[in-house]
Formats: C-alpha cells, sequence, structure tokens
C-alpha cells in the first residue's frame, strides 16, 4: 500500500505507517486517501500500530488534524497501541506531536 | 525527375530486385567459396597424409634395404676375405707341417733339388749384392746379400732352409691357380734367415733395390715389418696379447708392393718352431685393391648410390673413382722411405664438411645417417650406411693391433624417394585437377543460380516495383492510381493498406470544400455552446464570488477596528492579516472589558468559508464570555471549547483551531493561556524571550473537555518591552527555495524594529517576511499583532 506525489509519500511496511516529504493539502478532503489507509492498517491490526513521521518535513494544520483524529479513533477503539516516532530537528514535530500524547496519554511517543 | 526505363530500372542495385539479386547472390557465392575451400583443404590434407604414409613405407622399407643389402654385403666381403685367408692359411699349414716334421722337408727339398723342381738356379748380383734364381722360374727366391757367405753362395744354414721351403714353390703356384683373385703369395724365412720366395715369379730384389734402396743391408723383417716378428713373439709368451682370438692372420695397411709396385693389402700367416718357442717366419698373400674394390664396386643402390670400405680411421681402401669424388676424398701419399709406403685417403680429410665430420661406428650394429653433400656446388641429401666388418689383426706400421673395416653405402636420398616424388607429383596433378574441375563447376554452378536467382527476383519485386510505380504516380496528384489484385503476403496487404490510403486522398482531396463547410458549421455550434458555457460559469463564479464576499466582509466586521486598538490607553497595539485564500482561518481580537485588555490569536485548520464561520464562532463566545466577565483564563478557554466542540459536532464539521489568549490585567499583570504559537517578549533593550504555550492547553473543537489541559502563565511587561502574537502563517512561509522563515528570522526581524512604535514594528517585520517570500506562493493565512507596553 502506498501513496505517492511529488511532494510526499506515505506507505505501509506491517503495522508501521512511514510518512516523507511535505505535506500541504488544503483540507481534510483531501487528506482522505490518507485517511483511509491508516483506517485500513487500524483494521487490520490487532496489537500495535506505529506512524514514523521521521522523514515528514512539513506538516500543515489540516494534516495535524488527521493525526489528532486517528489518536483519537485509535484511543476510542481501545486494545491497539499506537506509537509515534518524531524528530526534535523538524519544528512541527515538537510542537504539536505532544498533543497526540495528551489525547492519547497510552501513546507511546519518541522524539528523537 | 525522368522516370528511368523499366529495364534500367530493374537491373540497379538500388532497387529492391538488385538488391535481392546482390543479397542472395552474395551469400550462394560465399557459401560456394566456403565449401570449395573446405573441399580442396580436406583433399591436400588427405594428399599430405597419403604423402607423409608414402614417405614413412618408403623410408622403414630403404633403410631395411639398406640394412640388408649392406650386412649382405659386409658378410660377402669378410667372405672373400676369409676365402683369401683360408689360402694363405692352407698354404702357411703346409709349411708348418713341414717345419714340425724337418725330415720331410729336407727330403721334399733334396728331391726337388735333385731335377725335379721346377726352379732355375741361384745368381750371385754383383751390383745388388744379393743372389736370386733366374727367370723361367714359377717362384721368386731372394737371399740377400747378409744371407751369403765369402763364395756369394748362401750360408750352409740358409741353403738347409731353402731346401726345406722348396714346396712353397709347388703349393703356392697350384693355390695362385685357383681359389680367390689374389697377386701373389710369398714366404720369408725366420729372422736369422729372412729369405723370400714369392709366387709368381717377379725381379723381386731388382724392384726393392729401386723402390726400397738400402733394402739389403738391413734384416729384412727390421726393414720392412717392424714390430711384425716382435708382435708375433709376444703372441707365444702371452696369449691374451692376440687382438683377435684363435686367428694369427695378421693384415697390413693397404701400401704400394715393392714387387709388383700395385697399391696392395697383405695378409700374413706366422710359422713357428717345432717346438713353439719362436717364430720361424711367415706366408703370406697380397691382395690388390682393385679386387678388393671390385666386391665393394659390385654394390649398387638405386641409380647412383655406391659402396666405400675404410678402415677404422676413416681411411677409405675401396671406392669407385665416381664414389671418391662424391665422398670429396683426396689421396696423399704417405712420405716414402723405409718400409713399405701406405696409402691415405681419410674421411676425416674429405673436401665435404659433412664427411669429415661422419661417425665411424664403434659397434657391430647398422648405422643410416642423412647427410648433406655438395655437389657442383649445390647441397644434395644423401643416405649414408655404415656397418663394421670382422674384427682383425692388424700391423699399423709399428705394433699389430686389433682392427676393423667399415662399410659403407653412399646413395642420394633423391634416388631413394624417387618412387615418392612421382607420387607426389601424381597427387599434385590430381590436385590441381580437383581445383580446376571445383573451380569450373563453381562458376557454372553460379551462373545458373544467378539465372534461377533473376527469374525469381522478378515475381517477388514485381509486387514492389508495382507499389514504387503507384506511389510515384500519387506523388503527381493522380488519385486514381490502385494497385491491382495484390498478392495475399506481406507486400499484398501493403498494396491493400495503398489502396485503402490512396481512397481516402482521394475522398479527402475530393471532399474537402464540403469537409471544410461541414467543419465550420460544427465549429460554430460548438462556439455557441462555449459561449453558453461561459455565461453560466460567470453567472455561477458570481454566486460563489458573492457568497465568499458575504464571508469576507462577516471576516473583516468582526476583527478589531483601528479605533478600538486605539482605544486601549496603556498599551500600543498594532494587527496585521492577510488571508492564503478568499477567507482565511486565522483568528484574533482585542476584548476590553473595563480596565482588562484581552488579546486572543487562534489557527482554524483549513481555509475558506467553514474555517471563517468557526472562526465567527469563536469570535462571537470570546466576546461573550469577556462580556459575561470570565475573568479565570481556564474556566475561559474551557467553556469555549465546549461550546465550539458542541456546534462542531451539531454542524458536522472535523475543523478545530489553536486558540491563546493574553490578558493585560489592569495591575500590570500578563496572563498566557491556551496553546498556540510561541508568544515573543522583546525587551527593552533588545533581548528576545520566546514563551512556548505548549504546555497551557489544547486545540479548540477537538475534546469535549480540555479543562485540565489549559493552564496559566504570569509575566510582567516594563515600559517599552513588546509582546507579538503570531499564527504559523509566518513561521511557515517559505522561500523561492522552499526554505521556511522559521521563529528565529521572526525574532531577528522583531528585535530590530523593536524600538519603533507598534505599527512599524508590524510593518517592518511584514517586509522582511514578503522580502524573504518573493514571489513565493503563500501557502497559509499570515497574522501578526504586536503589542507595546507605553
Amino acid at each position: 500500500m502506498e501513496i505517492k506525489t511529488n511532494d510526499y509519500r506515505v506507505w505501509v511496511d506491517g503495522s508501521t505507517i512511514h510518512y516523507e516529504g511535505t505535506m500541504r493539502l488544503s483540507s481534510p478532503e483531501d487528506y482522505a486517501p490518507i485517511q483511509a489507509l491508516m483506517k485500513q492498517v487500524l483494521e487490520a491490526n490487532e496489537g500495535r500500530i506505529d506512524l514514523d513521521l521521521m522523514g515528514l518535513e512539513f506538516l500543515n494544520s489540516s494534516g495535524i488534524n488527521l493525526f489528532a483524529k486517528f489518536t483519537i479513533e485509535v484511543r476510542n477503539r481501545g486494545g491497539v497501541g499506537l506509537g509515534v516516532c518524531g524528530t526534535a530537528r523538524i519544528p512541527w514535530h515538537a510542537k504539536s506531536l505532544p498533543n497526540l500524547k495528551k489525547l492519547f496519554p497510552a501513546l507511546d511517543l519518541q522524539i528523537l | 525527375m525522368p522516370v528511368p526505363h523499366p529495364l534500367k530500372q530493374r537491373l540497379r542495385l538500388k532497387t529492391f530486385r538488385g538488391k535481392f539479386i546482390l543479397t542472395v547472390g552474395t551469400v550462394v557465392l560465399i557459401s560456394m567459396l566456403v565449401s570449395t575451400a573446405l573441399a580442396l583443404r580436406n583433399a591436400k590434407l588427405l594428399a599430405s597424409d597419403a604423402t607423409a604414409e608414402i614417405q614413412k613405407g618408403l623410408t622403414r622399407a630403404s633403410q631395411e634395404y639398406l640394412t640388408n643389402y649392406i650386412q649382405t654385403t659386409a658378410l660377402r666381403v669378410d667372405a672373400v676375405i676369409n676365402e683369401t685367408h683360408a689360402e694363405v692359411i692352407t698354404l702357411a699349414a703346409t709349411m708348418q707341417d713341414l717345419i714340425d716334421r724337418p725330415q720331410i722337408a729336407n727330403a721334399l727339398g733334396s728331391a726337388l733339388a735333385g731335377g725335379a723342381q721346377p726352379s732355375t738356379p741361384l745368381q750371385y748380383d754383383p751390383v745388388g749384392k744379393w743372389a736370386q734364381n733366374a727367370k723361367g722360374a714359377p717362384s721368386v727366391l731372394s737371399v740377400w746379400g747378409y744371407l751369403l757367405g765369402s763364395n756369394k753362395k748362401p750360408r750352409p744354414d740358409v741353403n738347409r732352409l731353402i731346401r726345406e721351403t722348396a714346396v712353397f714353390d709347388l703349393v703356392s703356384r697350384s693355390l695362385m691357380t685357383g681359389g680367390a683373385r689374389k697377386l701373389q703369395f710369398y714366404y720369408v724365412g725366420p729372422k736369422d734367415r729372412p729369405i723370400m720366395r714369392t709366387t709368381p715369379y717377379a725381379d723381386q730384389a731388382q724392384t726393392y733395390d729401386k723402390l726400397y734402396p738400402g733394402h739389403n743391408a738391413a734384416n729384412f723383417w727390421d726393414f720392412f715389418f717392424p714390430g711384425v716378428y716382435e708382435g708375433w713373439q709376444a703372441w707365444l709368451r702371452d696369449i691374451s696379447l692376440m687382438p683377435v682370438k684363435d686367428s694369427y692372420i695378421t693384415t697390413t695397411k693397404p701400401y704400394v708392393d715393392a714387387t709388383t709396385a700395385a697399391l696392395i693389402v697383405s695378409y700374413f700367416y706366422p710359422l713357428w718352431t717345432k717346438d713353439r718357442s719362436n717364430v720361424a717366419g711367415m706366408t703370406a698373400v697380397d691382395i690388390t685393391l682393385d679386387q678388393l674394390a671390385e666386391i665393394v664396386q659390385s654394390v649398387k643402390v638405386a641409380d647412383t648410390g655406391f659402396a666405400f670400405l675404410a678402415m677404422e680411421n676413416g681411411n677409405v681402401l675401396a671406392v669407385r673413382p665416381e664414389g671418391e669424388a662424391v665422398l670429396g676424398l683426396v689421396t696423399a701419399n704417405a712420405a716414402s722411405g723405409r718400409g713399405v709406403t701406405g696409402v691415405d685417403r681419410t674421411l676425416t680429410k674429405s673436401g665435404q664438411a659433412e664427411i669429415r665430420s661422419l661417425d665411424i661406428p664403434t659397434d657391430d650394429r647398422t648405422r643410416i645417417m642423412r647427410v648433406n653433400l655438395l655437389r657442383n656446388g649445390v647441397s644434395a641429401p644423401y643416405i649414408v650406411t655404415l656397418q663394421r666388418l670382422n674384427k682383425r689383426n692388424l700391423w699399423n706400421g709399428k705394433v699389430i693391433v686389433g682392427s676393423q673395416l667399415v662399410l659403407g653405402f653412399v646413395v642420394p636420398e633423391s634416388e631413394i624417394y624417387a618412387a615418392m616424388t612421382a607420387a607426389q607429383a601424381s597427387v599434385d596433378r590430381s590436385l590441381q585437377r580437383i581445383l580446376q574441375s571445383a573451380a569450373i563447376t563453381g562458376i557454372l554452378t553460379l551462373l545458373v543460380l544467378l539465372i534461377v536467382i533473376v527469374a525469381i527476383s522478378k515475381p517477388i519485386s514485381a509486387g514492389l516495383q508495382e507499389l514504387a510505380a503507384a506511389a510515384r504516380r500519387l506523388k503527381d496528384k493522380d488519385y486514381s492510381v490502385r494497385i491491382a489484385a495484390p498478392s495475399d503476403d506481406e507486400v499484398g496487404e501493403v498494396g491493400i493498406a495503398f489502396n485503402r490510403m490512396a481512397a481516402d486522398i482521394s475522398y479527402h482531396t475530393e471532399n474537402l470544400e464540403q469537409r471544410v463547410k461541414d467543419r465550420t458549421r460544427e465549429l460554430a455550434a460548438a462556439s455557441q455552446e462555449i459561449f453558453l458555457l461561459n455565461e453560466r460559469l460567470k453567472q455561477e463564479n458570481l454566486r460563489l464570488g458573492s457568497e465568499l464576499d458575504v464571508a469576507r466582509r462577516m471576516q473583516k466586521m468582526v476583527l478589531p477596528k483601528s479605533s478600538e486598538l486605539e482605544a486601549v490607553q496603556r498599551l500600543d497595539i498594532a494587527t496585521f492579516m492577510e488571508p492564503a485564500e478568499e477567507v482565511g482561518g486565522d483568528y484574533y481580537d482585542v476584548l476590553q472589558n473595563g480596565g482588562n485588555v484581552k488579546v486572543g490569536i487562534g489557527d482554524v485548520t483549513g481555509h475558506g468559508l467553514e474555517s471563517g464561520v468557526l472562526m465567527l464562532m469563536v469570535q462571537s463566545v470570546a466576546r461573550a464570555l469577556e462580556e459575561q466577565g470570565e475573568s479565570d483564563p481556564v474556566l475561559f478557554l474551557s467553556v469555549l471549547n465546549r461550546v465550539i466542540y458542541k456546534n462542531i459536532v451539531r454542524t458536522e464539521s472535523d475543523k478545530y483551531l489553536t486558540l491563546a489568549f493574553v490578558d493585560f490585567r489592569e495591575d500590570g499583570e500578563v496572563i498566557l493561556s491556551g496553546q498556540h504559537e510561541e508568544v515573543l517578549i522583546v525587551r527593552n533593550g533588545g533581548a528576545v524571550e520566546r514563551i512556548d504555550t505548549g504546555d497551557l492547553g489544547f486545540p479548540v473543537g477537538l475534546e469535549p473537555d480540555i479543562s485540565s489541559f489549559v493552564a496559566t502563565r504570569s509575566l510582567r511587561l516594563a515600559g517599552g518591552d513588546v509582546l507579538i502574537l503570531h499564527t504559523d502563517g509566518i513561521t511557515e512561509a517559505e522561500n523561492p527555495l522552499g526554505e521556511l522563515y522559521g521563529i528565529e528570522r521572526l525574532c531577528e526581524s522583531a528585535a530590530r524594529y523593536a524600538n519603533d512604535s507598534a505599527e512599524l514594528i508590524k510593518t517592518g517585520i511584514i517586509a522582511d517576511l514578503m522580502t524573504y517570500i518573493a514571489n513565493q506562493k503563500i501557502h497559509d493565512d499570515i497574522t501578526l499583532v504586536v503589542v507595546k507596553q507605553r
């Protein structure tokens, strides 16, 4: 499973979803295919899902909204672990990822 | 362009048919050349194999032949020599018998002397000072001067010996008449009485006087055969000194015979005293070399092959004159003087280099070797065969040694391989014939094939030629041209396609006018359609535009007016908002209620009307709460979140916003609450403080209750301090290279203008930002609120 454009690339490797590039889609509707892909991974995995954001250089507020909504969905489902991996090098990671932890305290957040 | 003549066109190499003929012809020619070359090569290989086989067989056969021949000849030479030996042995046996029985010798001698003898009386020669019987006798008897008494007659003991050996004349004469061919028999007495008898009669002493002056003064044995007598005496003492066991025969080297002046070889046979204690003279036979050579010369190998007989040291005893020339032999007579004069004609002094270095065999095996000899200045190969004969006793002029003669055959190799050369020539002629017939067959085949190729190329190329002709006519605008009955191959398919295309071209050309009319009509209809669509689109845009216009006006209406900002006495406030699209998602407000001033800033996810409406809602609720007098920032935010969350759920929107407030209390305290971008403080003096608001709240509208996340932070501003709020549209703005503006640049920019009024600070920061962005697209709303403590 892979979504690829000139600006970004999203692909699944087992239960890990990797993000790479710059995501600057203008509305939540534009994020729908990525959301569908993430939901699909969520449906397919019982134990834990990991989001690898190390390569995601930029994400606009609609994109952050997507991750927030997904975190809430995982939290509400219960029984599924969620790991998020980011880097302190990228500004939006430090700024926005802690909010995901606030939404879902069991979330395994690693900002390297 | 002139149309080429059909025939010329057909035969030109540029045409398909020409290329076809050339290609097939070349392939055929190459394959024929290759197969012919292979066949010839095989034939040559076969011929050379056969030649090699023949040469091998011929070499083996000729070697066997030469070996057999030389061995047979060697046996013959040995046999002849043995035969000669037999006669001297017979003579010697008779003489020895008489020595062993002196009374018979005496009686026989007396009987012969008594008139029965055929001899003539001895006569003293006053010139030579020797005695010799007169002519007329079958044998000559010479008595040397030192054997004569003062009366010029033989001494008594000499006379007794003459009597006892008179039988020699009888026996030798009969032996001369039969058996092998020889020159003469002779007898020499013991060393104390060396009388000499020779058969047949010759002027013996006279010849000796002529050839060997002084011989009459010395002992015969010592003068003529020094070392022979002593050698035989040694044999008596020690039998192991005999070079050849069981054979007393002693051979001389070839020499010039004193009696006949012929080149001869002598065979001596010693006589012994009765008690075998001493030598008692000898009998001997001379054979001329010519006689020995007859045996050797009777050898004939091939046309000019010859034989030679040589001594161990290479001295050639017998060879035909032409053989002598081939071997390059040079005859050199040894210095004359005492004794017999030998002949020196050795291989080692040959004029032929390869003869000089010829390897004389040292055993009894037959040797066959190949040498190159010069004949008339040209080097030619010869086959030389060598075979050693039986061992003989040889007196070498000093002592008696063992010696073996060597028989040699010399044959020109060309004669031996004459048959093979003839066979090879025949094979070469056959090859020549094969080559000729192959060439003729090849040329004929090529001609036939060319005719066939030309013939079959015609139907193959006919279709293409027709196509080419048709295409030329089409080019000349004859659209009626068609290919008649195309064949059912690929060319036929092209023909059918050509016909179809020609028909199309014909149709299109002929109907062009009508088609232009039709198309113009179609275009006019389409144009009308587009015009109508365009009209509709305009109306739609107008509708959408007016909708957005309403939203934009709404948004602008709710933003604080500049008069409101100026009304705040203790703070110098300037604001900037630039939506990325028609209606932005950013929010800011400045609310004043009594002594408190509340500045809010937020960022709704997304843009457009929906985001704008959410912003309006936030503004309204915040205004309501402020008016209600809610002074607890945590409660303020929590309530606002609840209201917005519920409204979002109702409107089924999935948007939310970041939202932070700054309360400027009347007592000078400044309280930050809510999560948003960093808040910048530029102290009076230029120091910039960055305050992270991540822990002060939570996005609004995402969760029903965020009260547990909301916190406050208190600080104080001195006069001249500047507080700056912004949205991420500033920090995440990109330059043409795609690099983000970032918080550091914003800080630097703020510090640069911090001494100015809020308005100028705002203008400077925005100018720096716009310079950075240049012509790059603005992705997000840009909002900036500058508050300067007066």
